[in-house]
């Protein structure tokens, strides 16, 4: 998959090859998310939260939980943000690692959402697409679903929640 | 029986030979030896034919051949009739002490009576010196009678032997004591008659001089000139107790008592001694006593000494020829030199073991001690001098460190001493361990403990600073005495800059290195050589107080932020002290190795005193500038002008940071603030002012209808003042909001004018409660003022300055700002903690390494993280189970 090579891009040999010039790039980039890190550190908001990985500052573990009074009320969700050495003029991608019955999220947890394709500028930060993400939650895009069982439940709230329940697996506490 | 059987076991043939006759003649002859010997032992019936016919008993005997016979039957009469009629005789003297000795023990009330003592030694001792005497007399007579000269020492060794291990093996427990008890007796008599000399002497007022002259030269010239001041005839009188105690040793000797004898007297003379040392010494450190107590070992022991050496040296050759085998130390020498002035080695090694053992009773009084001195430390320099006399003799520094830890940790770090306390007690410390060991080795071992105990506490470094910058103060501060002689020190590391300079560079002349090369001297054996050589040629005060901080860094931000402070009270702008020190902090500290503040980590300090210089030049500039352009209304209305503004101008970014409080300013102030920047934007383009309203000082004066009061308030106090100008009475809601600060600190400020009583029993603001809960009215209390009652002080000035009360200060305390970069780490644990579920210490450690980079870089040690993950903990933010963090929901 693409998010392998923006990973680890000296892994292989065209990043290798591109690297000189990238360097400087890679530098931003750095400090960019590292502003934007504090940035979201430092906003005190609830609800969404991210952090890099271990050892790499391309790779972010995200987690949102469900807004209030939506049928994802009370549940958490794991994401993976991955950016490339183009961000921020490039999207990351996120997924959710979390299964998440949602009319715009795929079995393989790929979110269908405009701001994270066509719609993406470099205005965006992790803390705005992590927003979108939550309302997404509660506000789907019903015209073009991923998950089409989802987008034909979604009318029926009650129903819904219990899927939601039924399939909702409380993230363990992995590291 | 004996007779025939010796014979008969030596010589088998002589017995062969023996008729008849001469069997009856031995037998006769042995009888009648054994009734003369009895008979001549019993001193009842000494007549001469007895000894007579006792010698030619012997003689017969001798005869045939039992010389061994008659000599071993004599000798074994001897002994019996000596443990019968000495050796018991002379126990008995002393058995009325035995209960004493016990019961003295038991109760530890005064010694046996000394002079009763004295006279039944010297009774008992003549007594049984008599005995030995007449017996030593009986053994003449029969080596006479042996006619062999050659039997002759050896009977008398033999006879002496015999004596001494009666008495030994009847020696009973508290004899020992009661010779103890005699010597003591008498050279306490002897010192009394010594202080008395010297005393009656006083009226020939030159006495004292003398003493100390001898004493001096006496010490300049080691021991020669003893013997030199004891034959000046001065010390006569005390001859004849000197030769009655000669008498008693020389008995005792003779009886084979040699060594408990001596061990006696040195016993007396040493107890002696150390009672002289702890009288002398005492709790009074503020005078060298080591002088003196030379003195007294040349003028009382050393004199005794001398004059017993001296009296047994002549006996030796006349008699007992058990002087011979007297101990090495104490007599070897005065038949060498009888009479000469060169004084005897014996004496010498008396004087080294006397001095020793005064050195070592004063080092080790004064080390118990060492904690009060060095308390006392400038005053109580002569008793340190003293130590370290004792010291260069004993060489027991050990010794000193291990107590002086210990009393450190039981008396000075404990919770209860003040890290203030410390630091002096630190300084003093080593001030005065660097007189003692200039290596600074001792001074490294005690210092640890100190140090680890000070990084454990909070202000240390804020004491620190304060003691270094208060010296420039003015020694108008009470507590200013160490801060005096640490910046002092400082001046000192100044002066003596240039050598340690030359040091320290590369380019240092040969010359100058071969002497430092030649200078070199080993670490004392108790260097620990884990911590590198130290040679260093001096202890240096400020580096071993820099340490225990560890880094520089935290020390000079501590140092700005109270810079800072100062500068900022500061209403004119002379800052000629603050630029003294800190060019001594860092000329101080640019010279050394160990740690130097140096030019960079001082920039930020040098800018900000620069800033105050700048400040009152722009300050005088904007003032003149501004004058044609704006005279205005508000000058008349106000009375307010440029003038009375002053303005210290910071560079915000070398500076720490400033606590900012938002306050509205009454207007017309407002303005002349806003003047005042657009004419700085004016002459300083593009820079702009921006006005810390909260910070700096205001004097106002508030007219009553009957006198004047001046203030020297804050900023914000007179703005609460000055908003009852317009309005009389104020809720407190709308006061705060017209001053745009928050109720609670407009609650907070005004109680200053609340509690400020003019002069009448009344504050300038009256509180009461208002409609509304929370809710307070304010009122000026101006129209209660009775003008009569205050006549005298009217129009009086006051000034009267809001003190610290509420320990406000304009600049963020260096450990707030600690606690600010802790908050961020907090959110950023709290971040990866949300998304990784759990964690170990070790990796939220990394991480934090990793990507807490932006503003405040994680730079604490995986212990700091623990204790404050801990706090967290405690705060039930955060969990910890099986080593893993986890968030706490």
């Amino acid at each position: 998959m693409a998010t392998v090579n923006y990973n680890a891009p000296s892994a292989t040999p065209t990043a290798a090859a591109a690297a000189p010039a990238k360097n400087v790039d890679t530098q931003s980039v750095l400090k960019r998310l590292q502003s934007e890190l504090m940035a979201l550190m430092m906003s005190g908001e609830t609800g969404i939260s991210a952090f890099p990985e271990e050892d790499n500052i391309f790779c972010w573990k995200g987690t949102i939980t469900g807004s209030k009074d939506t049928v994802f009320e009370g549940t958490e969700y794991k994401l993976s943000l991955a950016f490339p050495n183009s961000y921020p003029f490039k999207p990351p991608k996120v997924k959710f690692e979390t299964t998440c019955f949602h009319p715009n999220v795929d079995v393989y947890g790929n979110i269908c959402l405009d701001i994270l394709q066509d719609k993406w500028s470099s205005a965006y930060d992790v803390r705005t697409i992590l927003l979108s993400i939550q309302s997404l939650l509660g506000e789907p895009n019903i015209s073009s679903p991923l998950n089409t069982q989802a987008a034909q439940m979604w009318s029926n709230q009650e129903e819904y929640r219990k899927m939601v329940e039924k399939l909702y697996k409380p993230p363990a506490a992995t590291a | 029986m004996e007779e025939s059987s010796s014979p008969s076991v030596c010589d088998f043939e002589l017995l062969d030979t023996l008729g008849g006759d001469s069997i009856k003649e031995i037998l006769d002859s042995y009888n009648g030896f054994c009734s003369t010997s009895d008979a001549l032992l019993n001193p009842t019936s000494v007549n001469l034919s007895v000894g007579r016919e006792f010698v030619s008993h012997a003689g017969v005997l001798c005869k045939h051949g039992l010389h061994s016979l008659v000599r071993d039957l004599f000798l074994k009469s001897l002994e019996e009739t000596f443990e019968r009629r000495g050796a018991l005789r002379f126990w008995q003297h002393f058995d009325a002490y035995k209960d004493d000795s016990l019961e003295k023990k038991s109760k530890n009330i005064a010694p046996i009576d000394d002079s009763e003592v004295q006279q039944v030694l010297c009774k008992a001792l003549d007594e049984i010196s008599a005995v030995k005497r007449y017996q030593e007399n009986c053994l003449l007579m029969l080596v006479d009678a042996l006619e062999t000269d050659d039997e002759r020492q050896y009977l008398r060794s033999k006879y002496q032997l015999v004596v001494s291990s009666v008495l030994m093996a009847s020696l009973p427990r508290h004899f020992p004591e009661i010779l103890h008890s005699y010597f003591k007796g008498k050279l306490e008599e002897l010192s009394a008659i010594m202080k008395g000399e010297s005393e009656g002497d006083d009226d020939s007022e030159n006495d004292d001089m003398e003493l100390d002259e001898e004493g001096k030269s006496s010490h300049k010239n080691g021991a020669m000139d003893v013997d030199e001041c004891f034959s000046q005839g001065k010390f006569t009188e005390n001859n004849k107790l000197v030769k009655n105690i000669g008498e008693v040793v020389r008995h005792l000797r003779s009886l084979g008592f040699t060594s408990l004898t001596e061990d006696a007297y040195a016993s007396a003379i040493f107890l002696l001694l150390k009672d002289k040392v702890n009288d002398l010494a005492g709790d009074d450190y503020r005078g060298s006593v080591l002088e003196s107590i030379k003195h007294w070992i040349q003028a009382v022991p050393l004199q005794f000494l001398t004059a017993l050496l001296e009296y047994l040296g002549d006996s030796i050759s006349q008699s007992s020829p058990s002087a011979s085998k007297v101990s090495p130390l104490a007599s070897q020498s005065s038949p060498l030199y009888p009479a000469s002035n060169a004084p005897s080695e014996g004496l010498i090694r008396w004087q080294l073991r006397l001095e020793y053992f005064a050195y070592e009773t004063l080092q080790d009084l004064r080390i118990a001690k060492l904690f009060e001195i060095i308390v006392d430390y400038p005053d109580s320099s002569p008793a340190i001098e003293d130590l370290k006399q004792c010291l260069e003799y004993t060489g027991q520094h050990s010794k000193l460190v291990e107590s002086f830890i210990s009393a450190l940790r039981y008396r000075l770090l404990t919770a209860g001493a003040s890290t203030n306390d410390i630091l002096h007690q630190y300084v003093s410390t080593i001030k005065a361990l660097r007189t003692i060991d200039p290596t600074g080795v001792f001074l490294e071992a005690v210092g640890e403990p100190i140090r680890d105990y000070l990084r454990g506490r909070k202000d240390t470094i804020k004491c620190i600073v304060t003691m270094l910058t208060d010296g420039s103060g003015g020694n108008a501060a009470a507590s200013g005495i160490t801060g005096d002689s640490l910046l002092e020190e400082l001046n000192r590391d100044d002066e003596g800059q240039d050598n340690i300079g030359a040091n320290d560079d590369f380019n240092t002349d040969d010359k100058q290195a071969w002497i430092n090369a030649a200078n070199w001297e080993p670490d004392p054996a108790e260097a620990d050589p884990l911590k590198g050589s130290r040679n260093h040629s001096k202890v240096d005060i400020l580096g071993m107080i820099v340490s225990i901080i560890g880094s520089k860094d935290q020390l000079v931000n501590e140092y700005r932020v109270m810079l800072a402070e100062k500068l900022l009270s500061k209403s004119d702008y002379d800052i000629a002290s603050e630029i003294r020190t800190l060019e001594l902090l860092k000329v101080g500290c640019l010279c050394r190795t160990l740690i130097h503040f140096g030019e960079i980590s001082m920039q930020k300090c040098e800018i900000m005193l620069n800033d105050l210089i700048d400040s009152k030049r722009t300050n005088h500039n904007i003032k003149t500038t501004i004058q044609p352009s704006q005279i205005g209304n508000e000058e008349r209305e106000m009375g307010a002008t440029i003038d009375i503004l002053d303005a210290t101008i910071i560079s915000s970014n070398f500076w720490p940071p400033i606590q900012d409080e938002d306050l509205t300013l009454p207007a017309p102030v407002d303005q002349l603030l806003t003047d005042y920047a657009k004419r700085f934007h004016e002459i300083k383009t593009p820079r702009k002012l921006l006005w810390k309203k909260n910070l700096g000082t205001v004097k106002l004066e508030l007219e009553f209808e009957d006198r004047e009061i001046q203030f020297t308030v804050t900023p914000i106090h007179a703005a609460i003042i000055m908003q009852f100008q317009d309005q009389i009475s104020w809720t407190s809601n709308k006061l705060a909001a017209a001053l745009g600060v928050p109720v609670d600190v407009l609650n907070r400020r005004i109680n200053f004018w609340i509690s400020k009583k003019c002069d009448i029993m009344q504050g300038i603001v009256s509180e009461s409660l208002g409609t509304e809960p929370n809710d307070h009215v304010f009122t000026l209390a101006e129209g209660n003022t009775d003008a009569g009652k205050n006549a005298g002080n009217g129009g009086s000035c006051e000034e009267m300055l809001p003190g610290d009360e509420e320990g406000e200060s304009s600049v963020a305390s260096a450990e707030d700002q600690l606690r600010k970069e802790m908050t961020v780490y907090e959110k950023y644990i709290m971040g990866m903690l949300t998304n990784f579920g759990s964690m170990a210490l070790e990796r939220i450690h990394n991480t934090l390494k990793m990507f807490c980079v932006a503003d405040a870089p994680y730079d604490k040690s995986l212990q700091q993280l623990q204790s404050f993950l801990s706090g967290l903990v405690a705060e039930e933010k955060v969990e910890l189970r099986d080593g893993m963090y986890f968030l706490k929901k």
